[in-house]
């Protein structure tokens, strides 16, 4: 249960991170490192960025930069667009709900 | 800082060797796929160093170090690989091999292995009964006899050995029809239910579609 929460929450992370724009691996591991507490493995994100496209989520294409080697950038597609608006507005529904359930017990700390 | 010739070349023997493990085990996914999969990482690796500095022999082994064990690594595509493939297929022999595979990394595979090898055995009997009923006419197919105890026992025949002592054929030629029947449809149910959990278990994100 453990990996499959956070392995979602990753795919969900993932998804919202890329909701501005394109971003190439390292980028979204910074955005993902920078903007929330989610520790993130290199050798996570990678192949869940490979199952995101096979399902068709997110769509990649090669770009050359000035670092001297291409980048694979990703963005959403519009069913994944369509999917992370969704996922957010569950997770928003379901993160008010436990808070609401958690209030007496922070309350009682 | 400046960094000899020798070190990056130590350093770029370091990416070469990791992307080769990690290149040898993802054999068995198409070739443009894994190529893809290694350039992403070389591009990975090569950002990272060079944002600490330069390509070091350091900087590289931090860069790898970060993604882990390159046959692990490559084990994460193939399996999601393998089980793309599955759904789409129908092949018992590629859903079995898929299953084997999710069932080495998680107790749900396990389960929907083991319930995958049943399925597919019973049906294999029956089919494998109605043909050897067409070759051992008086001996092959679906026997009861008694036990010893006064109970009837039932027994599965492909008819190599003579029958039970007092035990009687109890479908005759008819098994051939339904032994067909059944084997298949054991075959082509489990197909479906396997390749239902496969495609539930690659879409489950933490939030269920609404």
């Amino acid at each position: 249960m453990g990996v499959q929460l956070r392995k979602g929450c990753l795919e969900l992370a993932i998804l919202a991170a890329l909701w501005d724009g394109k971003l190439y691996g390292l980028e979204i591991l910074r955005r993902l490192e920078s903007d929330s507490d989610l520790i993130v493995s290199e050798g996570t994100v990678y192949p869940l960025l490979s199952r995101l496209k096979a399902l068709g989520l997110v769509e990649s294409e090669w770009v050359e930069s000035d670092a001297g080697h291409p980048r694979k950038y990703y963005a959403l597609t519009s069913s994944g667009r369509h999917r992370v608006r969704e996922m957010a507005g569950m997770w928003t529904r379901f993160s008010s709900s436990m808070s609401r359930l958690l209030a007496p017990v922070s309350k009682g700390k | 800082m400046t960094i000899s010739g020798d070190a990056r070349q130590d350093a770029q023997q370091k990416i070469e060797a990791y992307l080769r493990r990690l290149r040898q085990r993802l054999r068995g996914m198409n070739d443009e796929g894994a190529r893809e999969i290694v350039e992403e990482l070389r591009s990975h690796i090569m950002e990272k160093t060079a944002a600490t500095g330069g390509t070091t022999v350091a900087g590289v082994d931090a860069a790898l170090a970060g993604l882990g064990n390159p046959e692990e690594l490559a084990g994460q595509y193939v399996t999601d690989d393998l089980l793309a493939r599955a759904e789409v297929s129908r092949s018992p022999v590629r859903i079995l091999g898929s299953l084997v595979h999710w069932a080495s990394l998680s107790v749900a595979g396990f389960f929907v292995l083991l319930g995958g090898v049943i399925g597919y055995f019973c049906g294999a009997v029956f089919i494998l009964i109605a043909v050897a009923k067409l070759f051992h006419p008086h001996t092959a197919g679906l026997w009861t006899y008694p036990d010893g105890g006064g109970q009837l026992a039932l027994s599965f025949r492909l008819g190599f050995r003579s029958p039970p002592v007092g035990g009687r054929d109890v479908l005759g030629w008819w098994i051939v029809p339904i032994g067909w029947v059944a084997g298949c449809g054991l075959v082509m149910l489990t197909t479906y239910i396997a390749v239902w959990f496969v495609r539930q278990y690659r879409r489950s994100l933490f939030l269920p579609r609404g």
